[in-house]
């Protein structure tokens, strides 16, 4: 990319894709917009929810169902009529936003709210070696990242914070905390009753271990009203299976020990009897909810036993009486008022058995969703620190990159934390090489070919693996089984495109070889003809410069490499960082003035550690860690 | 796009195990009928261990890596009502070094996943009881469990 002079000239030259238009993307394109941005695309896949409006200003109630990306634009084009945004109403995973439509950009701007797609632009990018801003928050978090091919580390340099799961254990046997319950009652209760029937569920579901009378407890006698099985179910989870638990003394010598709670107890006789009588509410036009049933109205009120009691038998006696064509297929939604609940109210009993404090209908909800409430001025920060970062990028000024952290405690006195990005991750899997170019006829070339044209001879690997995405397609070496070395011989001999994972144009392949330390990827084009005199391989292999020597490349000087493909573009001039295969700059070597050397010393150990509180998105769908000794937020797929 | 970090990492594991792996032992991504493999579902069969009332027995395992591998463990799992007092109703192994929050390390290698479920079978543990009727029988009533153990074992023969 030409270094721009100014940055008005920049940003008026300049074509930028916008990935997300929700929380970060709303306040984004407005900023994109009055900073003279021009031409501007936007994908988003959703629609417009009524719980959006609070922070997505773009969008009014009028719009809910409608697209994200038509609706901000039609926006943004009412203050600045004569600019160009072109929207899109599309997933960002869809084949038609390939490579050549990355190309088409000059930086990718991304505000998105999970860590598939964000993984998926950052491939494209580095494909297309489009720059990438990237960002997220996540209530008064947040971070803008920038990441540029061979110049900084990629989106996936680093190992991102996976969502917290629990040992089933714990979920089964011994919570300790609220959200052990919460867990419990939509994994495994909530999913055992109303979810598919035939999955995996670990839940005690036997009623007794008599051998032969495997009968499951939670289907429903034939002769059994609703209340009565209602009844049976609540005596099952929260009296008999903690009995059956507290019978293994074992695991109690160490921890308190749970009590058992029987509807008799939890509930006065009369109570019961009455519990069964919402029919005269007027129920039947709103969606069923146990909590109009009853009368609780206040979602912050804490529930009592005896309450939690009537919404766990009304929640579950009216999914049967409303929504019986649902049970089987149900998955807890935090959006599903009847299932918020049930959960609430199952979580609340199984707590109190095992001593832990009960929460509202609220807390609940947010524990079982996921919920970091968004904050719109995270999102209008965040999003003026991607543009600030574009404008640098289409100015080509490296050297004043910095990934941006905002805190929700000020630290070293700032609540917005400046730190130099690091430089690629030389063995992320990602970034690390760049992918070669294998022009080939998919239709008639065998697998055989490509391996003793390709792979062993001009890559010189001696023992391939060829994988497509994690399938094996080819081994080589000591080691296999007789039916494994028959298949890959079987495979040596199909035509690329018939392989059990198809090589077409656009296939990535990776090889490895069993012995070197050697990986490579291979973008695969389907070319329909070879000329026979000058390409007599039938295939032609572009982006590799001879075998990577490790010496030359740890000794800094890149372009001693020999060059030796002829599709070897790239112009190496002295302003221009070459990127060829298997070369990576140091950031040190980038940033050449000791003053930025200094600087980047110095902040190794903020960045690791803000790196960790890097999270997510503009929607509410970001897992609360509660874990107090490491006090950071996590990432929900 | 399939997991990069995950992918990259059973590649290694894959190639570590052709080059040594524990006698007995079998690991192998799932084949499938068209003839490729599938480096993210493992068959592997542990060996019961000599000596004990698990030998003869060549136990099937299926490991099932996530994308999130290595960062999370891979979840195992042996038949559906497999005997024994630290496996769920559903076949899934409760171990320390399989659960994200106590014992497991990005660097644990699926050999030592294999040896530690060996170790696992004639060494249950008693404080974290998975499943009803092996942990019961394990307490009360060492005779018939290590007669089910016994005949369990012959379930599981070598396949040859």
């Amino acid at each position: 990319m030409a270094a721009a002079a100014s940055s008005e000239e920049a940003v008026k030259a300049a074509k930028v894709l916008m990935v997300g238009a929700g929380g970060i993307g709303c306040e984004l394109l407005k900023t994109l917009a009055l900073s003279g941005f021009s031409d501007i695309h936007i994908i988003d896949l959703d629609t417009i929810e009524v719980s959006n409006l609070n922070r997505q200003f773009l969008f009014r109630q009028s719009h809910v169902g409608q697209s994200k990306a038509k609706v901000a634009r039609d926006a943004v084009l009412k203050f600045r009529p004569n600019i160009n945004i072109t929207p899109y109403h599309a997933n960002v995973k869809d084949s038609k936003f390939n490579v050549e439509f990355f190309k088409q950009f000059n930086v990718v701007l991304n505000g998105l709210d999970n860590l598939d797609a964000r993984r998926h632009v950052n491939r494209l990018c580095l494909a297309a070696e489009v720059p990438l801003v990237e960002s997220g928050t996540t209530g008064f978090l947040g971070q803008v990242t920038v990441h540029v091919k061979g110049k900084t580390e990629c989106y996936e340099c680093q190992p991102k914070p996976v969502p917290k799961s629990y040992p089933v254990c714990t979920i089964t046997s011994t919570p300790s905390k609220f959200v052990h319950c919460i867990v419990w009652a939509k994994d495994l209760l909530f999913a055992k009753l109303f979810g598919d029937r035939n999955q995996d569920n670990d839940l005690n579901v036997r009623s007794n271990d008599d051998s032969g009378s495997k009968t499951d407890v939670f289907e429903r006698n034939v002769d059994e009203d609703l209340p009565q099985y209602a009844q049976r179910i609540y005596d099952h989870v929260f009296g008999y299976n903690i009995e059956t638990a507290l019978a293994n003394e074992e695991t109690w010598k160490n921890r308190k020990k749970p009590y058992p709670i029987y509807i008799r107890d939890a509930l006065p006789e009369d109570a019961v009897q009455r519990n069964g009588s919402s029919r005269d509410h007027k129920n039947e036009e709103h969606e069923p909810s146990a909590t109009v049933s009853l009368g609780l109205r206040n979602p912050q009120e804490i529930w009592s036993l005896a309450d939690n009691s009537r919404v766990f038998l009304e929640a579950l006696k009216l999914f049967f009486e409303k929504r019986e064509k649902e049970i089987g297929n149900l998955i807890f939604d935090k959006d599903d008022q009847l299932a918020v609940e049930f959960v609430t109210a199952a979580a609340n009993i199984r707590a109190s058995s095992f001593g832990i404090p009960p929460h509202s209908l609220f807390e609940a909800k947010g524990v079982a969703g996921n919920i970091v409430h968004a904050v719109a001025t995270t999102n209008a920060i965040i999003a003026g620190l991607i543009v600030i970062e574009a404008i640098k990028v289409l100015k080509g000024d490296y050297q004043n990159y910095r990934m941006t952290y905002c805190l929700e405690h000020p630290s070293r006195k700032m609540l917005l934390m400046p730190v130099e990005p690091f430089e690629p991750n030389k063995s992320c899997y990602v970034c690390s090489e760049t992918p070669l170019v294998l022009e080939v006829n998919t239709k008639t070339t065998k697998l055989r070919e490509v391996i003793d044209k390709v792979i062993k001879s001009k890559l010189g690997m001696n023992l391939p693996l060829v994988m497509v995405g994690a399938t094996l397609v080819f081994e080589d070496g000591e080691g296999l089984e007789p039916d494994e070395a028959a298949n890959y011989a079987l495979n040596l001999e199909k035509v690329l495109a018939e392989l059990p994972a198809p090589v077409v144009n656009d296939t990535k392949i990776t090889v490895e070889d069993f012995q070197q330390e050697l990986k490579c990827s291979i973008n695969i084009k389907h070319r329909d003809e070879f000329d026979e005199e000058k390409e007599p391989d039938g295939m032609v292999l572009a982006g590799w410069s001879g075998p990577v020597d490790k010496q030359v490349n740890s000794n800094g000087d890149k372009r001693s490499v020999p060059s030796s493909s002829s599709a070897d573009d790239i112009d190496s001039t002295a302003e221009d960082i070459p990127v060829k295969p298997g070369m990576k700059r140091k950031l040190n070597e980038i940033l050449e003035s000791q003053e930025n050397f200094d600087a980047l010393q110095n902040q190794s150990d903020v960045g690791s550690s803000s790196a960790q509180v890097v999270e997510d998105d503009d929607d509410d769908i970001v897992m609360l860690d509660e874990d107090p000794k490491q006090g950071k937020k996590k990432r929900l797929q | 796009m399939s997991g990069g970090i995950a992918r990259g990492r059973l590649a290694e594991e894959r190639k570590a195990w052709r080059k040594n792996h524990p006698h007995g032992f079998v690991a192998r991504p799932e084949t499938l009928a068209d003839g490729s493999a599938n480096l993210m579902i493992w068959n592997c069969t542990i060996p019961g261990k000599q000596g004990t009332d698990w030998e003869g027995g060549y136990y099937p395992l299926t490991l099932h890596f996530s994308e999130d591998y290595p960062s999370k463990p891979p979840k195992c799992k042996f038949p559906q009502g497999f005997f024994h007092p630290n496996v769920y109703p559903s076949g899934t192994v409760c171990l320390s070094i399989l659960n994200e929050d106590s014992g497991w390390r990005p660097a644990i290698t699926v050999k030592q996943i294999l040896v530690g479920i060996q170790d696992l079978l004639d060494q249950p543990n008693p404080a974290d009881p998975a499943q009803t009727d092996g942990y019961h029988l394990f307490i009360q009533d060492p005779a018939e469990y290590k007669r089910r153990v016994r005949l369990q074992a012959k379930q599981y023969p070598a396949l040859l």
